[in-house]
């Protein structure tokens, strides 16, 4: 059913209603043949949000390049929009079309923050789908998910019909054209679902269990019959040449990134012990520099945007990033289209590349050096000294920036209140070299600030910190007490994450799946969008995981070696025994380097793809450091 | 040179917000490949200056912007490359030389024409609509509270904002009211202030709403802001 009518009428009686109408330049409105199959593609946040996300961008554009398939989007409305759709019973709809979600095919989510997944069951339930995977009906659409948090996807294993693992442009229009064959063949969900699991990249949760012990542990990981034990991510050979869209749709609502964005290359092997993504998109694959000039023009003619940004894990790394970005800058700068980097080293090259891009609009600058001391660094495995720093501050406000953001981790393996109070020494250190530059300079410069935003590490599946235990509540406070006293005064600005968030962003991130039942807890007592702090009711989420006699802190908690992990049942090439010794590593605070410019250190990443780095800019190079 | 162009903004885009507008303008001027002028500065944009805003939730036939080229484009050519590059709601209708010099659209506009679809409990005649209108506007004065975002509310008199009003069909008025710098009517005001007095007539909706238009009043007459008056230099 249609519902477009109905929601034009309401949609004056709520916040931001360019939300929800669609119509965007670009967006793809196909019509609805029998024969087409259809897919809806839900991103489980608001549309400014959900339309930034870069995978979800790619999916649309592939699937709808086919003949006979249709993609379409849906977002989560917020909670006005929400009250209003039941008020006038409109069930959830897609932008393009404005059909209900059970007319869909297949219902696909994106999986970007843990902090997402009550709003998952709250667009079934907003569909008319039960949120239980065992409970919807064979008419129902099938629901799949993938992305970033699909290497923990336990926690939601029961809503979910099949997962996808890695990087879904090699595999899914594979994945929908079986789909579509089974179903002609008139099987059933149960037997398709058998059937799909076959394909590698899949993983059908409910052909997978978990067995506990008397402690709650778990004890094995277990297939159905004749399942594949582990479920192998995939990944994207050749990126050069992967599909890639320059058609992007423009929105008319501010969003998150309103600008060309190119993805110059994926995987980073820079080896932060911390950092999931630098696990899970190895190997390290780059797209060339004539193929990235091409993009950028065809995108920029195509949506009318006047900025490019290019993004990578870690920008600077990309193997011939100055050759694009001159290309880029003299290229475009004419025309008034500024260039942004995403994702800077703390280095005087990155201030180098940074000084290049800033020739049409001078955009903030903004380094990690995410630990206060050397030491904690070098757990971290964060290869930066304390010189590159300072010498990056130094070279960025003499080149005119008065205003550097500093990004910080709290609750990292062996910190100690040492190595917070380096974080606030740091911050003070980078203000006065500020002054500095700025009494000694002739040209016009404003007033010097920094500000300083700390998150709280959260252990991540598939790092080397898998096993770590993360902070408690006290401690967290205690940490943010120190540098909010110690990093006050008008230079400064410091922000930080709210603990108790964190905490169940820790629970979620390293979760099984007995917290499902938790997650729908909290979702039928009303929560929603805990990503949005002013959304997060931790009080709910208390007596979610209390019904459900779950103790949070069993999933915080320092992990045994021996220990069997719910994740396991995924593979992403990358053997435990090699994180493993990179958590001994941290612990004696041996560093190692990166493998694209030193030797290799055994991740396995390589022989088990059987693909080598792609780097469009050779080994050798002016990078190696 | 510099251009006035009239476009609509119809109803697939009827909750997109003025500023949006604004930005969706830019970039069909950057797609649609036109040599713009761009400001100077820190932040350069391209030059254009636009009218009064429209209200979010309304559709209208006919708002104006001015645009700054490097170069000369042929009116025709100049609708053509916009039209080729927009959202089919977004429609530009008319495009009209103009020297640099002359007065900005949001200080020459000052009219706005609305025509909204009234609904009744009960079905009118047209001769009673007319005769409802007319005891309407013979109040000496039409006093009505304003909401206003993050700020208190305010009573206002839309006798002095109301230029003209007439009947133009069945269940069809038409209003002329002041917009811009001089003050504002919006339509759900002139439905609320009626549904006072007249409680047969339903509740609101953007959806009975269209802008026919933005004008510039000179005496009785109102005139298109592209009229010869206004940019004769």
């Amino acid at each position: 059913m249609q519902y477009k009518k109905k929601i034009i009428e309401n949609l004056y009686k709520i916040s931001s209603p360019e939300r929800y109408t669609g119509n965007e330049w670009n967006s793809i409105n196909k019509e609805w043949t029998q024969q087409r199959l259809k897919v809806a593609l839900a991103f489980p946040d608001v549309y400014e949000i959900g339309m930034s996300h870069l995978g979800l961008k790619i999916l649309y554009h592939l699937i709808n390049r086919e003949k006979n398939m249709l993609a379409e989007r849906v977002y989560a409305p917020w909670q006005d929009m929400e009250d209003l759709m039941k008020e006038e019973e409109i069930p959830l709809y897609t932008l393009e079309s404005y059909h209900e979600i059970k007319d869909f095919d297949i219902l696909g989510f994106t999986l970007q923050y843990e902090m997402s997944y009550t709003n998952i069951l709250n667009m079934l339930d907003l569909s008319g789908l039960s949120i239980y995977a065992s409970e919807r009906g064979e008419d129902d659409p099938l629901v799949i998910a993938g992305g970033s948090t699909v290497f923990n996807s336990e926690p939601i294993a029961d809503f979910i019909d099949l997962f996808f693992v890695g990087e879904a442009e090699s595999l899914i229009i594979e994945l929908l054209n079986e789909y579509k064959k089974l179903k002609a063949q008139a099987l059933t969900k149960s037997e398709i679902l058998k059937k799909l699991n076959k394909m590698p990249g899949i993983y059908v949760p409910s052909l997978y269990s978990e067995q506990y012990g008397d402690e709650g542990e778990i004890l094995a990981l277990n297939s159905a019959e004749g399942e594949k034990k582990r479920v192998k991510k995939q990944v994207v050979q050749n990126l050069d040449q992967a599909f890639y869209p320059t058609d992007f749709i423009v929105p008319y609502r501010d969003t998150v990134h309103e600008r060309v964005v190119l993805e110059i290359s994926r995987g980073c092997t820079r080896s932060c012990r911390f950092c999931a993504a630098g696990m899970a998109y190895r190997p390290v694959r780059e797209r060339s520099v004539e193929r990235l000039m091409e993009l950028a023009e065809k995108a920029l003619k195509a949506t009318g945007y006047d900025e490019i940004s290019l993004t990578s894990l870690s920008t600077v790394d990309y193997t011939e990033a100055k050759k694009l970005v001159q290309a880029m800058t003299e290229k475009f700068s004419e025309q008034m289209i500024s260039v942004s980097l995403s994702s800077l080293r703390v280095d005087e090259f990155s201030v180098e590349l940074a000084e290049e891009v800033n020739k049409v609009r001078k955009s903030g600058l903004t380094f990690a050096p995410e630990a206060g001391t050397q030491r904690l660094r070098d757990v971290i495995n964060k290869n930066i000294s304390e010189d590159d720093i300072y010498s990056a501050a130094r070279s960025a406000f003499e080149n005119g920036w008065s205003r550097i953001k500093l990004y910080f981790m709290i609750g990292l393996p062996t910190e100690t209140m040492e190595d917070v109070k380096g974080i606030a020494e740091m911050a003070q250190k980078i203000r006065d070299i500020g002054r500095e530059v700025r009494r000694n300079t002739k040209k016009k410069m404003r007033r010097i600030e920094v500000s300083v935003s700390v998150s709280t590490f959260v252990p991540k599946v598939f790092t080397p910190f898998q096993w770590h235990q993360m902070d408690d509540i006290e401690t967290i406070i205690k940490k943010h007490d120190y540098l909010r006293d110690n990093i006050k005064g008008r230079s400064f600005s410091f922000s930080w994450n709210d603990p108790e968030l964190s905490r169940l962003e820790g629970v979620l991130a390293r979760g099984d799946r007995r917290l499902s039942a938790v997650i729908a807890s909290a979702w039928e007592k009303g929560s929603r969008f805990e990503g949005w702090h002013e959304c997060f009711e931790p009080r709910i989420w208390g007596e979610a995981f209390r019904e459900n006699e779950i103790q949070p802190s069993e999933y915080l908690r320092q992990r045994g070696e021996e220990e069997i992990f719910s994740w396991e049942k995924l593979d992403i090439g990358i053997p435990k025994s090699f994180l493993l010794r990179e958590y001994k590593n941290a612990e004696e605070e041996i560093l190692i380097d990166d493998c694209r410019f030193d030797d290799c250190h055994g991740c396995s990443i390589c022989g088990n793809f059987e693909v080598d780095l792609e780097l469009v800019g050779g080994r050798n190079n002016e990078l190696q450091n | 040179m510099n251009y006035r162009i009239k476009f609509a903004k119809l109803e697939d885009l009827m909750y997109i917000s003025h500023l949006e507008v604004i930005k969706t303008l830019r970039r069909i001027i950057r797609r649609a490949e036109l040599p713009a002028a761009f400001s100077q500065g820190y932040n350069p944009r391209i030059n254009l200056a636009i009218g009064p805003p429209l209200a979010v939730g309304l559709i209208s036939r006919g708002e104006y912007f001015d645009l700054e080229l490097e170069a000369e484009v042929e009116p025709e050519k100049l609708l053509a490359d916009l039209n080729s590059a927009s959202p089919k709601d977004l429609k530009f209708l008319k495009a009209v030389k103009i020297p640099g010099d002359i007065r900005s659209l949001s200080s020459l506009v000052d009219t706005a024409v609305y025509t909204i679809n009234f609904e009744y409990e009960e079905d009118k005649t047209i001769v009673q609509e007319k005769e409802m209108l007319e005891n309407f506007m013979k109040q000496e004065e039409i006093m009505i509270i304003r909401h206003r975002r993050k700020k208190s509310d305010r009573e206002i008199d839309l006798k002095t904002r109301i230029f003209s009003a007439e009947v133009l069909e069945k269940n069809k008025w038409k209003f002329a009211v002041v917009t811009g710098s001089r003050g504002n009517v919006r339509p759900e005001e002139l439905n609320r202030a009626l549904k006072e007095k007249y409680s047969e007539i339903k509740d609101f909706s953007p959806l009975q709403v269209i802008r026919e238009g933005v004008f510039v009043r000179d005496g009785e007459e109102f005139y298109p802001p592209y009229a010869e008056k206004f940019i004769g230099s």
